[in-house]
């Protein structure tokens, strides 16, 4: 059986979990580090670089360099165009359709690129899996968390970018129930909870109320739209201030240069008082910059920010019917809680000092590798009951959104309206879903357009069309429609409002079959060079060796040394190409034509060791 | 989103997609080969979960079985199951979420037992300004004195004096709906009383909180209006919370 993770798909850095006899743990890389910047790069060549990597051509290649994508999923051009005027990449896309993000001259869409992070995790995953002497590394199967207050598009496109990246989706968990379970793990007693996650780019608060295992959220609430990359660009607003830089395209190395001292003054200020906000000299800013920053300015500066959390809060009570003298427990998720401030606001609300016992970036991970092995063992000792966190409805007469299912009810829930015609033999009416808690229609989130066709014709008025709408435990959405009086069921196309059609997913999954053979290409080129490198260098040292002329004349047969400066020289020419087959060739060639040399050379180690040695023992 | 009333003649017996067992209405599981059954066609969210048609129902002895129920059917516990048997758990699972957000609250409780005796909810008429005939006298009074307050306001009159005339007016109408409250509750006690007995007169006590019903819904709209107006006569202070209690009866 392959192996199920869960991910923690975040909107500046990302991981993956899974569980190791009983227990979640978070795979790491070689240098301990869990964290994959969720970054994403593509080179002129079309090679693909994610994490660490990307992470570092943000300051060479800002322009091919995309990050906090998980902003623009399931999002339209019209809701990201604030966000697109600071960011380094082109955004475009057509009005009421899906965002694309233009970097090296190729076009794609938010779930492309976060699949690009999915297939890296992927990757970490099953290496870790082959290292640990796992029979079957494969992993094919996630459960991928999201904030709690996504909504449905949002929601659908993470799954999307889930299957662009080979993975079956086995559940899309909200990111503040995952962390509850990951808490509940060893204190499985009664209780309720409050969740406050405040990530890079999103805010959550789930209530929830823990009994017999049963982790059920009572009440949700969020903004989509604040997180700590929010409070980045506070600071590099002040600092441009500071500078009088123009914020134009051509400023985003030293943007992107300033994002990373700033978000370096932001962190060493959870730590101590002060600080100093320093940019070295560049080309764009030749004098550098140097700002002293006291923990007390900044806390003046992000206040108003971190107050914007608070109504979600008090709402998410109220929907629960509770006062925050009934919460017994508050858990502190995301990195950005690690900021003073967080944690007063949130102790001042709930009177009561929040858990930070887990490590905040890494809990949610935690919880999903958690969800994932009870989908798959079939455990049965926890349980989790979330709720949608906005209500769906229709469009009705004079642009009115229809409530069909109400917020924070616990999924999978359930819904139904009636429908008929208004004309003669009409046979398709048209349907406009939505979701939102405004009364207008123009308030609201539009999620699909559908039409349902093949009405039997009869009478205006008369016939009765039952349309089902079907909210999934992952909080995803589905339509059914039924004639009741003929029992006919009717085919709905629906066209998401911010997605993609099937059929967009299944165009996109065979191109990145494509890519991805030229990304294996890629890869494999670059092994190729790493290998030939080996042997050169190898080579190279051996003949600097100052012993080489003795060695040539004692040992060497008639050509040898011609044969080995040809196929180095060859080899050499052979790794500044593209070839990965005369790469390939050139360094099995000059390993043939070293292997004599390398014995000789050994040999004359081993015994000038043994000789070494025994002058000493004598 | 109460479904449609039982049919006359429902069916008394499922049957098992399964293994084709007659299974009763109100199993779950099939008795023979133990898989979960499709949903059927079914309205009564009482005997769904176990429940005789009482209005008296415990808050903890709701929650326990609503527990126990989504153990046995959610989804994350069919995920190696049939496509049938998956559908049935993701449809008994949306019932039982229905089920439990409707009888957790007494007014969608008593409007749900309605709809399943056959009284779909009293709806005022097309439009909405059909005013219950035991409250015209107070609606009468109520409007004539928030129209004057509206237009004393407008023209700039003292506030205090006018929040003071505010409350004055909501007066009768609390006092009316914690009478309504007293009516209700005696109606829901003599339903459980008559149900038990079988009595021939359950249908008037039906009729009887139906009316009840409608008359507190339209109570808490003036209330509503009443509270429109106080946070325009208070413009300074935040307009304030609603309480968990009356946002959960929002949700009927």
């Amino acid at each position: 059986m392959s192996k199920v993770v869960g991910i923690d798909l975040g909107t500046t850095n990302s991981l993956v979990a899974y569980v190791r006899d009983g227990v979640p743990v978070v795979i790491r890389d070689d240098s301990g580090d869990a964290l994959v910047p969720s970054v994403v790069s593509v080179d002129a060549a079309g090679t693909v670089f994610v994490g660490r990597e990307a992470q570092r051509r943000l300051l060479t290649a800002p322009s091919s360099t995309v990050y906090s994508v998980k902003r623009f999923m399931g999002r339209g051009i019209d809701d990201v165009r604030e966000d697109a005027s600071l960011l380094p990449f082109t955004v475009s896309g057509e009005a009421g359709g899906v965002v694309r993000i233009g970097i090296a001259g190729r076009q794609f869409t938010p779930p492309e690129i976060s699949a690009f992070v999915l297939r890296e995790l992927r990757r970490r995953a099953e290496d870790h899996l082959r290292e640990q002497g796992e029979f079957d590394f494969d992993v094919d199967r996630a459960v991928i968390t999201v904030p709690a207050y996504f909504n449905d598009a949002q929601r659908t496109a993470t799954r999307d970018a889930g299957r662009l990246a080979g993975l079956e989706v086995l559940r899309i968990v909200n990111e503040p129930t995952a962390a509850s379970l990951a808490y509940g793990l060893d204190k499985r007693d009664r209780g309720t909870i409050a969740v406050y996650d405040l990530g890079g780019g999103t805010f959550d608060i789930s209530i929830l109320k823990v009994e017999d295992g049963v982790f059920q959220v009572l009440a949700t609430n969020g903004d989509t739209h604040l997180g700590g990359d929010d409070i980045d660009d506070l600071l590099i607003s002040q600092v441009i201030a500071d500078v009088g830089l123009g914020v134009a395209a051509d400023a985003a190395e030293v943007v992107q240069t300033i994002r990373k001292a700033v978000i370096q003054a932001k962190l060493d200020l959870s730590e101590a008082d002060e600080t100093e906000i320093r940019v070295s000299s560049m080309s764009g800013l030749q004098s550098g910059y140097r700002r002293h920053l006291t923990r007390v300015e900044f806390e003046a500066l992000i206040r108003p920010l971190l107050e914007r959390t608070l109504d979600p809060c008090r709402q998410a009570l109220s929907d629960a019917g509770l006062e925050p003298k009934d919460i017994d427990e508050v858990v502190l998720v995301g990195g950005s809680t690690r900021v003073p401030l967080v944690r007063r606001l949130v102790e001042d609300l709930f009177q009561r000092k929040p858990h930070s016992d887990l490590n905040p970036d890494e809990v949610v991970a935690l919880g999903a590798a958690v969800q994932a092995d009870i989908l798959v063992s079939g455990r049965r000792e926890m349980l989790l009951l979330d709720v949608t966190p906005l209500s769906l409805g229709i469009e009705t007469m004079g642009g009115v959104m229809s409530k069909i299912i109400l917020r924070n009810s616990t999924i999978p829930a359930s819904g139904r309206e009636m429908f008929t015609t208004f004309v003669e033999n009409q046979t398709a009416v048209d349907v406009h879903v939505l979701q939102g808690e405004r009364e207008l229609v123009t308030d609201c989130r539009s999620l699909a357009r559908f039409r349902l066709r093949g009405i039997p014709p009869m009478p205006a008025g008369m016939p009765r069309i039952e349309v089902r709408f079907q909210i999934d435990a992952n909080g995803i959405l589905s339509v059914s429609a039924r004639e009741l009086r003929t029992s006919i069921e009717q085919t709905i196309e629906v066209k998401p409002s911010y997605g993609l059609t099937d059929q967009e997913v299944e165009r996109m999954l065979i191109e990145s079959f494509e890519h991805a053979e030229a990304d294996m290409e890629a890869r494999l080129l670059i092994e190729a060079r790493n290998e030939a490198e080996s042997v050169i260098q190898a080579t190279e040292k051996v003949l600097r060796r100052p012993d080489f002329e003795q060695l040539a004349a004692e040992a060497f047969e008639a050509g040898e040394r011609e044969r080995i400066d040809r196929t180095l020289a060859d080899a050499r020419e052979a790794i500044a190409s593209d070839d990965r087959d005369r790469i390939h060739a050139t360094t099995e060639a000059l390993n043939q034509a070293t292997r004599h040399l390398a014995e000789i050379a050994m040999n004359r180690s081993v015994r000038e060791a043994l000789a070494g040695k025994n002058v000493k023992d004598v | 989103m109460t479904p449609d009333p039982i049919p006359l003649r429902a069916p008394s017996m499922l049957e098992c997609r399964n293994c084709g067992a007659g299974v009763p209405l109100d199993d779950h599981f099939c008795g023979q080969c133990d898989r979960i059954l499709a949903l059927g066609r079914h309205g009564d969210y009482f005997s769904f979960l176990g429940f005789p048609r009482r209005l008296s129902l415990d808050a903890q002895t709701l929650e326990r079985r609503f527990r126990e129920l989504s153990r046995k059917f959610h989804p994350d516990y069919f995920y190696n199951s049939s496509p049938t048997e998956r559908l049935a758990s993701l449809e008994r699972s949306s019932y039982l979420n229905d089920a439990y957000r409707t009888l957790r609250n007494p007014a969608a409780r008593i409007e749900h037992l309605l709809a399943i005796e056959g009284l779909p909810p009293a709806k005022s008429d097309e439009g909405g300004v059909k005013v219950p005939p035991a409250l015209l006298e107070e609606v009468f009074e109520l409007n004539e004195e928030l129209d004057q307050i509206r237009e004393s306001r407008e023209e700039g009159g003292d506030r205090e004096t006018l929040r003071r005339r505010l409350d004055a007016a909501r007066e009768p109408i609390d006092r009316k709906r914690v009478e309504h409250e007293r009516q209700i509750a005696g109606l829901m006690e003599r339903w459980d009383a008559q149900s038990e007995a079988q009595s021939p007169e359950r249908k008037a006590t039906l009729e009887a909180l139906r009316e009840r019903l409608f008359e507190r819904k339209y109570i808490d709209n003036l209330i509503a209006t009443i509270e429109r107006e106080a946070a325009e006569v208070r413009p300074d202070t935040a307009p304030i919370q609603p309480t968990g209690k009356a946002r959960a009866e929002d949700r009927s």
